[in-house]
């Protein structure tokens, strides 16, 4: 039986965070992961995350797990792969299933990473082939490079729901609605508006009535809910899909710590302020402890590593309490804000600055037109080129602050603020504050109120990219189409990270309307 | 159904095109990738009928938890297609039951 | 946390729900309704309902009907879903073939 210092299980944001803390301490370290490939969810998130700079704001999940990748691999970390932990014994004792063979190790500190599965919600027709978790969308989508389907529609408007649906958008996917039986979306506001601003509408207060099909999901009835949670006479939508993607919440995969005699709280190991459960040397780090985003999770794997290291006297308790400090203070700021473990269950109405939130951004994914001029970020201007930022809801994001070189942005050290604008900036109109905004919700407006028109700068992330000429239609931020429009400039670069910056001229009245671009569908008026 | 390039991902490295047999069909497929992305790639959905009620499964959770992908792989049962690189020459079979005999009882 | 699961309460007469077909164990094909009749001849825990009926012990191990089942037992017996427990976790956590977990590999 093989002994290491510290056993991790779970290769995804946390464990493989805990590794690299353990081992930088010195910490012989080992990672074993039930899948072929390491990271976790990691891999298929392919939008930028929130948070500020050492959160790794604006970076794109994959490059995330890049980098946690290279980083352990320089220190030495094992990370073993297709390696199943199938039972835990006394002693921090394991047993690994590698292949057709079991091989027990056992570890003088064992951190338990092993992350969330999807929640279940049933209703006629759920075991159609054709109904599949977000999760399964996501890793079809961006791990394999195949569409779950072409005509899809999502239940469930948590962030999970929300950034699937727009990940199901880039890959060519109809989404013909989000549906969710609670009556507010449960995710980011900047998340939804990616979404409608497209086109597709949002059904909130509302749930699956039943899946028909011939073998396969060919439609889809939904329904309105009452107050008892009953269906409302008459309220039946039915969609055809050949898709119905479930982002119905996530729950702990707790089941080695509740083996292992952790103490539990329902399915979730109670830990200390350094992740350590109720048993010494066992740990619990990331979603398994309690669900929260990849940040979170990398931060407490960071904090457990480092503890590890210090009860095994790899790190003095200076250097133990430092590290410990810095990613205390670190965690806290992305539990702050509207959407912050603190705030969940209370019904929000106003932002922290005192702005009342907006409601249909609440109920229908997309922030009304006489609602955005109350917010810090927006004010139009008549001279130049100037930024809108269309961003209303206080979470822990600032990389808008760090993109613009002249200052025109600012958040302060609360990162949860909302986003000013300045009274007298000089902007350039260099877009990359668009394209550093990981909600999309920047926008570029330069009047030109001698000619009637205006150009609108909006952020990209669809194929095909359109080009210079080419027409189209402008939506608005509900995905009404609004004027004919025309692409007068793209931009990509490097710096701005695969986010295109697309300008369109639209009439000098929609200059706060036109928020998105849909070329005109082949045989259009395509270069008029 | 396969994503030929991605606004974000760009194109996706596969390994090199191999024929496999499903349900006696010629099919291709990338070797390397899982059995259950080569087959929707062909349009394939059911994976299997269950035991009981002899309805049709196909891929749920994709990640290897749920078992609704599983089918008969060279004749073994119960192989995870979503979790199983397809190799060159494999042959997969749409699983009733536990057998690729779908008029054999429960 | 099963102090509430008096064995002497009385659920009344099984009342037939309109989606008692609705399959809730997937690999095991078990219906609510199944699940719901079980809870009135007595089986009132995770463990019991898994015992008699084979819920969760499919080939995906409970991954998928675990809260679904816990949620089911509870209703019918008129108390929170926490008073339910969740069903045990055993080695194997995963499904493993016999001839695997016979063959102990030294770590080379």
């Amino acid at each position: 039986m093989k002994r290491y210092e510290l056993i991790v299980i779970g290769a995804g944001p946390a464990g493989l965070s805990a590794a690299i803390e353990a081992a930088r301490a010195g910490m012989q370290t080992i990672v074993f992961d039930e899948n072929a490939k390491p990271g976790g969810q990691l891999f298929k998130q392919i939008h930028k995350f929130f948070g500020s700079k050492e959160h790794k704001a604006k970076i794109r999940g994959y490059d995330i797990g890049d980098d946690l990748l290279r980083e352990a691999e320089a220190l030495g970390v094992k990370v073993v792969l297709n390696a199943t932990v199938v039972g835990i014994y006394e002693g921090k004792e394991i047993t690994v299933m590698i292949g057709d063979g079991i091989t027990h190790y056992k570890g003088d500190a064992v951190i338990v990473a092993t992350g969330a599965s999807e929640n279940m919600v049933t209703f006629p027709g759920w075991t159609l082939p054709g109904v599949i978790g977000a999760g399964a969308a996501q890793t079809m989508m961006n791990l394999h490079g195949i569409k779950p389907g072409h005509r899809v529609l999502m239940l469930g408007t948590g962030n999970v729901g929300l950034v699937v649906s727009y990940q199901l958008l880039q890959a060519g996917c109809e989404v013909v609605c989000l549906v969710d039986a609670a009556k507010r979306v449960g995710g980011y506001g900047v998340h939804a508006s990616k979404v409608t601003r497209t086109g597709v509408p949002f059904y909130l207060g509302h749930t699956i009535k039943a899946i028909e099909g011939d073998g396969k999901v060919e439609k889809v009835t939904i329904a309105a809910l009452d107050d008892t949670w009953a269906f409302i006479e008459g309220s039946d939508m039915t969609f055809e899909v050949d898709t119905v993607c479930l982002a119905v919440g996530l729950s702990p995969m707790s089941q080695l710590t509740k083996t292992a005699g952790c103490d539990m709280m329902a399915n979730v190991p109670v830990t200390n302020g350094y992740g350590e459960t109720s048993v010494p040397g066992i740990y619990a780090a990331g979603d398994v402890s309690g669900i929260e985003e990849a940040s979170s999770a990398m931060i407490e794997g960071r904090i457990a590593g480092a503890d590890a290291a210090y009860q095994a006297g790899y790190l003095t308790e200076v250097a133990f309490k430092t590290i410990v400090e810095a990613n205390e203070a670190s965690l806290d700021q992305l539990r702050q804000g509207m959407f912050g473990p603190d705030e969940r269950g209370k019904v929000q109405t106003t932002t922290d600055e005192g702005i009342a939130l907006s409601t249909t951004l609440l109920e229908k994914g997309y922030l009304a037109e006489n609602e955005i001029g109350y917010f810090p970020g927006v004010e139009t201007r008549q001279k130049g080129i100037y930024p809108v930022i269309e961003c209303t809801q206080n979470i822990p994001c600032n990389p808008c602050q760090d993109a613009c070189v002249k200052g025109c942005i600012s958040i302060g050290d609360k990162i949860t603020s909302l986003p000013v604008v300045g009274e007298n900036i000089d902007c350039t109109g260099c877009g990359l504050c668009v394209a550093s905004c990981s909600g999309q919700s920047i926008f570029l407006i330069e009047e030109k109120a001698e000619e009637n028109i205006a150009y609108v700068s909006m952020p990209y992330e669809f194929l095909p990219l359109p080009e210079r000429g080419d027409r189209g239609l402008a939506l608005n931020r509900s995905g009404e189409v609004v004027c004919e429009t025309e692409i007068i400039k793209l931009r990509s670069s490097k710096a701005m990270d695969k986010t295109n910056i697309l300008t369109i001229k639209v009439p000098l009245d929609m200059a706060m309307k036109a928020r998105f671009f849909k070329p005109l569908t082949e045989g259009g008026a395509k270069n008029a | 159904m396969r994503l030929n390039e991605h606004p974000i991902l760009g194109t996706f490295e596969k390994g090199d095109l191999v024929t496999f047999e499903f349900d006696g069909k010629a099919m291709e497929g990338y070797e390397g990738e899982p059995i259950a992305v080569a087959l929707r790639a062909a349009g394939v959905m059911t994976h299997r009928h269950t035991m009981k009620n002899n309805t049709p499964r196909g891929i749920f959770c994709a990640i290897g938890r749920c078992t609704d992908c599983v089918m008969i792989v060279d004749n073994k049962p119960n192989i995870r297609t979503c979790v199983t690189p397809l190799v060159a020459g494999m042959k997969v079979q749409t699983q009733y039951g536990v057998t690729a005999d779908a008029d054999a009882k429960a | 946390m099963h102090k509430r699961l008096d064995r002497s309460i009385d659920l009344g007469p099984y009342v037939a729900g309109p989606d008692d077909d609705m399959i809730i164990c997937r690999c095991e094909e078990i219906t609510k309704g199944e699940i719901r009749k079980a809870v009135h001849e007595g089986m009132f825990t995770t463990t019991e309902i898994r015992r008699f009926l084979r819920t969760g012990m499919g080939l995906c191990q409970g991954q998928t009907c675990g809260n679904l089942v816990r949620r089911i037992v509870a209703t019918e017996l008129g108390v929170s879903v926490g008073e339910i427990e969740y069903a045990v976790a055993r080695a194997p956590f995963r499904p493993i073939a016999m001839k695997t977990l016979a063959n102990e590999v030294e770590e080379g």
